[in-house]
């Protein structure tokens, strides 16, 4: 995962659009679906809500446009509270855009007519042309919303959202009704679209990768509770909780005992990255391990790699081109380990494995045990 | 009127998401307009058990239990054979060879547009001494046609013309049927005929019922056939009785409405269970061959059509030439000009469309409510309006008549066109709220969502978001309302003020006055006008075609 690549996104000098959100309560008749969320985001900054279906991402994005109406916290934008026990904004007076996961067009009326229906009538041309111009639909004006393909209808969406200069764009699953080979594409658009007009964007999104290269922080929501806020390379390094680590990439929890910096494992010593003592419970990601070649292979064999500590026997493997994901039982823990293309070892072979990555995350106790943050679970 | 069964089962079951709370100035406009709608039955009732003329007593003696045994018989027998006639029409054009199917399913359930009083009066002059019929009979030498009066009439006519409820449903259920059933029927070792009872009409049942109560319904609240044809039911027994004797008129209306309620409840619980899902399969329905049975077939087919549809027709235009030759050649002259008839199809029109705009701004405040909200108020308002479907045209007239008896009351609402659009209203109020109901339910929340987002207050969301996505099922639910305010005789007969007439109540009395060639005139104005209404709002769209 590529994670280092939005360092060059520069801050515009008068950002709008911060959002404060405290001890938000919501219930659907019996059903709570926010319990208590709190969330800073920063002006002109792009936030993920990353989280399964049901957890409450889509409540919270419709809550902030006021599209509902929780029952208890706050909201506030830009510093005025917008949704308090006292203080209600109507949706039409937050000035948030909000792209729906199905477009939401207004059938009966043109592109033009659907960008235009958020803007004032003097300046209304200019500034639908404008706004097409962004999104790249320029000369579109006059179809209807039904002639257009998806990912146009889509852009549409985008350009009447922007088209009124929202403090806040705020996006439901904007890709999810996108066929999957245009999602990267029209990804990296969005992604260069945002950057270039520096405005708080906030987006729903049950797809790790998406919200990994969209946001400038992910928010992860599991059970109506915002679990952490951190950078993607944050959130996928350092979870706070087992449930955060597996829910977020592909990781195998092995027993261990700690000692300081190290917990020893059936995978051998792993590093940790703070100090623990006692039992834990070792995050593992595929690309931390490494195979060191057939275990069986003859002690005398000239081989230039540190002596595997443990061994497992392949169990299948998924080749996938550029590298492979190799499924191993070492004794009866089954691992999973990233190759290169070419793995060494065939199914049903024994090899060897070691740790070659930075140092682990650990959780303290057995896998019952309590994580080091709260587990919502 | 077909569609309303499954617009009213649409209106009760699904629950409205969770909104904001709705705006108390929609809420205060349901419950008014929900207790208006209710208001003519809860009259009724109150007069029967509550008022000083106690009729309540009267309820189960002779004068009541007499005319319900003839109701219920009459109502029997033409359900039953409505059923059976249109079940075996509809398997007879959508599942069979036989000749010219498309045909005979455009014109199958063409009769729903000749109003029961028109058919009888066409039946009566048709069939009866001095009619065409009997005029061809006795010109042939065979003797004369038997007279056609009482329950004999009243079951064909009313068979004639209602035959198309069940029909329209059941040929929509046949064609939808996927054919891999059968084939796995027959596969199995069935033959067509076990096929047919074993798999098709089970799944064709829950239709063919429903339909069938709802001709038990209309044959229970008919007005104008039963009148005519002097079979003494319960609605025919309240017109005679509702001047001279009111707390006769008001038990025998308890009784009917008591008797219409049981009906609808039944409706309801059929519809239910009636399955709505559309369960168009991969595979074409199968077309069985008629074989030797394909010319005897069509003969059936062509001669009910000649009967339910021809008939009418023929006898109609037979009368109103007859008139026009008879004027132009110096005989006695038509009571009625170009005028009259202009007169009464605009009085028709007017009032009809009038009734239909306000019938529909009337139920879409409801509408909203129940559909967007989750709302004990918004429920029960559209519980009321619907079962208003319950309510006979007679009863709704009787009720808003009494109102108007006592001086003050007549001195404010009696005798205005404002009581008639009422009673409209309020009589065809369920069938509004089906058609809003499907309206308002087409437009998807989002939308308005996205408009809000975008700055649009309420006001502007409803009109530049929902209406525009709305008008095309609103204006075909008020051209329903709008086709059935020009068919209804009773409310127009008995509560329309002075010197307002239309084509129903100037074709009713023609025809009682015996001045057949204007009843001949009118009534074909108003089946055209019907026709031409119900074409593009019922048969055209229907998916038996």
């Amino acid at each position: 995962m590529d994670v280092a690549k939005r360092t060059d996104r520069a801050e515009p000098p008068s950002a709008t659009g911060s959002v404060a959100i405290d001890g938000l309560h919501h219930r659907y008749d019996a059903d709570d679906v926010l319990v208590g969320v709190d969330l800073a985001i920063e002006a002109g900054t792009s936030l993920a809500l990353l989280g399964p279906s049901g957890c409450g991402k889509t409540t919270l994005l419709r809550a902030i446009a006021g599209l509902e109406r929780p029952q208890r916290g706050t909201i506030a934008i830009d510093g005025e509270t917008v949704t308090g026990p006292s203080t209600w904004v109507p949706p039409e007076r937050r000035r948030a855009g909000l792209v729906f996961q199905d477009w939401a067009l207004f059938p009966t009326r043109s592109v033009a007519g659907n960008v235009g229906y958020g803007l004032p009538r003097s300046g209304r041309r200019e500034r639908v042309a404008d706004a097409l111009e962004l999104v790249g639909l320029a000369g579109l004006d006059d179809r209807m919303p039904a002639t257009l393909s998806g990912g146009q209808q889509q852009r549409v969406a985008l350009a009447r959202a922007l088209a009124p200069e929202p403090r806040l764009l705020l996006l439901d699953e904007p890709f999810s009704n996108l066929d999957a080979s245009r999602r990267a594409e029209v990804r990296t658009e969005l992604r260069a679209l945002l950057a270039g007009i520096g405005t708080t964007s906030v987006f729903v999104t049950h797809d790790q990768e998406e919200a990994f290269v969209l946001g400038d922080r992910v928010a992860l929501m599991h059970e109506g509770r915002v679990v952490q806020v951190d950078t993607p390379q944050g959130l996928y390094e350092r979870p706070d909780s087992r449930w955060a680590a597996t829910f977020v990439g592909d990781a195998v929890l092995v027993d261990g005992l700690a000692n300081g910096d190290v917990a020893s494992t059936v995978l051998g010593p792993v590093p940790l990255d703070r100090p623990m003592a006692g039992r834990v419970e070792v995050l593992i990601r595929p690309e931390q391990l490494r195979l060191t070649g057939r275990a069986s292979a003859p002690r005398d064999a000239p081989t230039d790699q540190v002596p595997a500590p443990a061994a497992g026997v392949i169990q299948a493997i998924d080749y996938h081109g550029h590298d492979a994901v190799v499924h191993l039982l070492v004794g009866d823990l089954p691992v999973r380990v990233r190759t290169g293309p070419a793995p060494p070892g065939t199914v049903g072979e024994a090899v060897g494995l070691l740790f070659a990555g930075r140092p682990a995350t650990a959780f303290d106790g057995a896998a019952d045990g309590g994580g080091p943050s709260v587990d919502p679970a | 009127m077909a569609s309303s069964t499954a617009d009213v089962a649409v209106a009760v079951g699904r629950l409205p998401p969770v909104g904001p709370r709705p705006p108390l100035g929609l809420r205060a406009a349901s419950l008014l307009l929900g207790a208006l709608f209710a208001l003519p039955a809860a009259y009724l009732i109150w007069r029967t058990f509550a008022a000083d003329s106690d009729p309540a007593g009267l309820v189960l003696t002779g004068r009541t239990l007499d005319p319900l045994r003839r109701t219920l018989q009459l109502a029997g027998l033409v359900s039953l054979t409505a059923m059976l006639v249109g079940t075996a029409l509809a398997w007879l054009t959508t599942r069979t060879d036989l000749p010219a199917a498309r045909l005979w399913r455009v014109l199958l359930p063409l009769p729903l547009v000749v109003p029961t009083f028109v058919g009888a009066a066409a039946m009566i002059r048709t069939v009866n001494p001095g009619g065409l019929l009997d005029d061809l009979v006795s010109a042939v030498g065979i003797g004369t046609t038997p007279e056609l009066r009482g329950l004999t009439g009243a079951w064909l006519v009313l068979t004639l013309f209602t035959y198309p409820y069940v029909y329209l449903p059941a040929a929509a259920r046949f064609r939808q049927l996927p054919g891999s059933l059968e084939d796995s029927a027959r596969v199995l070792g069935d033959g067509p005929w076990r096929t047919f009872g074993r798999v098709c009409l089970p799944q064709a049942a829950p239709a063919i019922g429903a339909g069938t109560v709802l001709v038990f319904l209309y044959a229970v609240s008919d007005f104008g056939a039963v009148v005519l044809l002097r079979y003494d039911t319960l609605t025919r027994a309240i017109n005679t009785s509702y001047l001279t004797d009111q707390a006769v008129a008001l038990a025998l209306s308890s009784v009917l409405l008591a008797l219409a309620a049981v009906v609808v409840v039944a409706e309801r619980w059929l519809s239910a269970r009636a399955d709505h899902r559309p369960t168009t399969g991969a595979t074409r329905p199968i077309v069985y061959p008629l074989g030797r049975w394909r010319l005897p077939a069509l003969g059936l087919v062509v001669g009910w059509v000649a009967v339910a549809l021809g008939g009418p027709l023929a006898s109609l235009v037979d009368w109103s030439l007859g008139g026009l030759i008879r004027s132009r050649g110096g005989g006695r002259g038509l009571t009625i000009d170009g005028g009259d008839v202009v007169g009464a199809t605009w009085g028709s029109l007017q009032v009809g469309v009038l009734a239909a705009g306000v019938a529909i701004a009337a139920v879409l405040p409801i509408a909203y409510l129940s559909a967007r909200h989750r709302s004990t108020i918004g429920t029960v308002a559209a519980a009321l309006v619907i079962s208003t479907f319950a309510l006979p045209g007679l009863l709704v007239a009787l009720s808003v008549r009494f109102w108007t008896l006592p001086v003050w009351a007549d001195a404010v609402v009696g005798d205005t066109m404002a009581l008639l659009i009422f009673a409209y209203v309020v009589r065809f109020g369920s069938l509004a709220m089906g058609v809003t109901l499907v309206a308002v339910r087409s437009v998807p929340p989002r939308l308005g969502d996205a408009a809000a987002t975008l700055g649009a207050g309420r006001w502007r969301r409803l009109r530049t978001v929902d209406l525009p996505i709305m008008v095309p099922g609103l204006s075909a639910g008020a051209g329903l309302v709008l086709l059935s305010v020009m068919k209804e005789l009773p409310i127009s007969l008995l509560v329309s003020p002075l010197g307002y007439s239309n084509l129903a109540t100037r074709i009713f009395l023609s025809f009682q006055d015996a001045f057949v060639a204007e009843a001949g005139i009118l009534a074909l104005v108003l089946v055209a006008l019907s026709f031409v209404l119900s074409w593009f709002l019922v048969i055209r769209r229907a998916d038996h075609l």
